[in-house]
């Protein structure tokens, strides 16, 4: 591990996963809230014809040239669908999906068209499809440093703004915010975002980058500023734990590694975050499943020594389970626990005895008064 | 023309010649509307009516396609800060990440400006509110634990703390529970006892009479407008539902029924 750690190369694509991570983890977190999960999918599969007229202009793989162009018909889709959702009937996810299938294939056409008539160094544009980690170099890290650097000073400096728009637009218009105008800059943001991971996960997996460390960090925390900044921690995570994992073993494409990273993260958090995640809600479930079943007994136990007219009436474990129809021991000895109930003796040849105690009769009685309410509520 | 004169200053809300349409297709049609200050207005219509279009214009988040609007004399754009609004509780999402005291210091951004941060001061207004709306106990919850009725007592110490002159609510009675409809009505008829302007998009006819002192009947026209006792009347009500309407009271001879709106199909 050190070993790798030690390798330019690799350090390289560390530094390219880390910047990556963040940019996408801060972006995507507005896009996710904003329900636009699709938005970053459509942008990055609307890069790849702008990589292939980049390419074309520049008559080789100039990455300045591929950027730009990736950045440009990303931006073009995205205006095209704001534009579209706009003056016309067709919803959100319709606009996006148009733009994504038409502009995918549109790219598919030049990548192809390229492949078959460009003599030289034609070779590597398909790497844009799945992302090559390993070609980022040193001087790409410039760009991606002054993306993330970008899109941290803005979101700091407008968070209030984004922060109001993101959660309430209406209101946000009705203050004389300009919505369309954070909107715009949002998804441009997101494209650029978008176009900074192109070399390293690759159009198709993009947008696991922009959806799965805000969805993760989502599922703990609940509040905007947390979210954010777990989203960024949990993207840099996803990023470095998957570049040296697909260097550690060999022949493992990066990107792919890191979105698999990623998408353990939000397995893990859908399952496991405390008040969202899966196993809580069964956890809660079953605790108060058991509190029903103990207060049902206490008030059992209360009506049974009102009817005998003896406070401690010893009642018999055996009629309580054929009254409830499941052995009901582990209810007694919980509630023996909280101090409710005590064993009591009675005659020797019949089984174990229960009373009430004091604190018992006591819950018993507001038990019963919370019943009693809930009825004059209803 | 001289813009920097108000026109019309001595009205809280007035609509001159607005038409607005969607598509081509108008929603408003030619009307006008005027609201006198320190009145509390419900603006009532059947579905389709155009009834949260004209908040939504007034507000100045819809453009209209001809006429023009002014609150205090001023137009929408620069009557920002006289305004609140109160947008319907399903137009947001309430399982964003935040809190209740921080949705309602929302209300402070218009006049925090553009890169001041909300601070102590904030804060304490949207405290005081959110006491006013009996939801202090709540200032730290999540937005996604309350219900409908807690909501909407949230969105109106938001509109509280903007410290407007004319406040818009769009169906702020829509699913929320009795109590809080006797509170909300309740905070929102002492705002107009202090000289603030109510403007109510609302659904439930009985209730028009005992809750409001003014009356703005919309059917993409306007029917009829002003105060309760002469507006409220059935043949206004007839003539903006058509046959969705049973009168209760017939005998009252259309002076001041109790109608209750119904949906006919066809």
């Amino acid at each position: 591990m050190l070993d790798l750690l030690g390798n330019h190369t690799v350090q390289t694509v560390i530094m390219g996963a880390v910047l990556l991570g963040l940019v996408s983890g801060l972006l995507g977190s507005f896009a996710v809230l904003r329900q636009q999960s699709l938005l970053g999918d459509t942008l990055a599969h609307a890069a790849l014809p702008g990589v292939c007229i980049g390419f074309l202009i520049a008559g080789t793989r100039h990455l300045g040239w591929i950027m730009a162009g990736a950045l440009g018909t990303a931006v073009i889709a995205a205006l095209f669908v704001q534009v579209i959702t706009r003056y016309s009937r067709i919803k959100m996810d319709a606009g996006l999906g148009a733009a994504l299938s038409v502009s995918f294939a549109v790219g598919v056409v030049l990548l192809t068209y390229i492949q078959g008539h460009s003599s030289a160094s034609q070779g590597g544009l398909d790497s844009f499809l799945f992302g090559q980690a390993a070609a980022t170099r040193p001087s790409d890290l410039w760009f991606m440093g002054g993306v993330t650097l970008a899109a941290i000073s803005l979101v700091a400096l407008l968070w209030k703004q984004l922060k109001l728009v993101t959660f309430d637009p209406l209101f946000a218009g009705s203050i004389g915010l300009s919505v369309g105008v954070l909107e715009t800059v949002l998804t441009a943001m997101i494209a650029l975002a978008v176009v900074v991971g192109l070399q390293m996960v690759g159009v198709v997996l993009m947008t696991a980058m922009v959806i799965a460390p805000p969805v993760a960090a989502r599922q703990w925390v609940s509040r905007l500023e947390h979210m954010v900044f777990l989203a960024m921690l949990l993207g840099v995570i996803s990023g470095v734990v998957g570049v040296l994992l697909s260097a550690g073993v060999s022949h493992l494409a990066t990107g792919p590694v890191v979105v698999l990273v990623a998408s353990v993260l939000v397995a893990l958090s859908l399952l496991l975050a405390p008040g969202r995640g899966v196993l809580w809600s069964w956890l809660k479930l079953w605790r108060e499943q058991r509190a029903i079943g103990q207060r049902q007994m206490l008030v059992t136990l209360h009506k049974l020594a009102e009817h005998h007219e003896d406070p401690y009436y010893p009642v018999e474990r055996s009629m309580l389970d054929s009254f409830y129809g499941v052995a009901t021991g582990h209810i007694l000895r919980r509630l023996q626990a909280r101090g409710f109930v005590v064993p009591a003796s009675h005659m020797r040849e019949e089984g174990p005895h229960w009373a009430l105690t004091d604190a018992g009769h006591n819950e018993a009685r507001q038990e019963l008064e919370r019943m009693d309410w809930n009825q004059a509520e209803a | 023309m001289k813009r920097e004169k108000r026109h019309e200053p001595e009205l809280a809300l007035h609509i001159e010649d607005l038409t607005v349409a969607y598509e081509g297709k108008p929603v408003l049609w030619d009307i006008d509307v005027n609201i006198p200050p320190g009145v509390m207005a419900a603006v009532i219509g059947p579905n389709g009516a155009g009834k949260s279009t004209l908040i939504k214009t007034a507000l100045g988040l819809v453009k209209p396609t001809a006429g023009h609007i002014c609150i205090h004399g001023y137009p929408p754009r620069q009557a920002l800060k006289r305004v609140a609004y109160v947008p319907q509780r399903s137009s947001v999402d309430w399982d964003f990440p935040t809190t209740v005291v921080d949705v309602v210091m929302m209300g402070r951004y218009g006049h925090l400006g553009w890169f001041r941060w909300p601070g102590k001061r904030e804060h304490r207004r949207a405290m005081d509110a959110l006491s006013a709306v009996g939801m202090e106990a709540f200032a730290k919850r999540q937005i996604n634990q309350l219900s409908g009725g807690q909501q909407q007592r949230v969105f109106l110490a938001r509109a509280m703390v903007q410290d407007a002159d004319v406040l818009f609510l769009d169906e702020p009675m829509a699913g929320v529970d009795a109590t809080t409809e006797k509170a909300v009505v309740a905070l929102l008829q002492e705002l107009r006892d202090q000289g603030k302007t109510i403007i109510v998009v609302h659904h439930d006819l009985q209730t028009v009479r005992d809750y409001f002192d003014w009356l703005v009947i919309l059917n993409v026209r306007v029917v009829a407008q002003g105060r309760i006792p002469e507006v409220y009347t059935g043949e206004n009500l007839r003539k903006a539902y058509g046959g969705r309407i049973a009168l209760l009271d017939p005998d009252s001879a259309g002076e001041t029924p109790d109608a209750v709106p119904r949906e006919v199909v066809n």
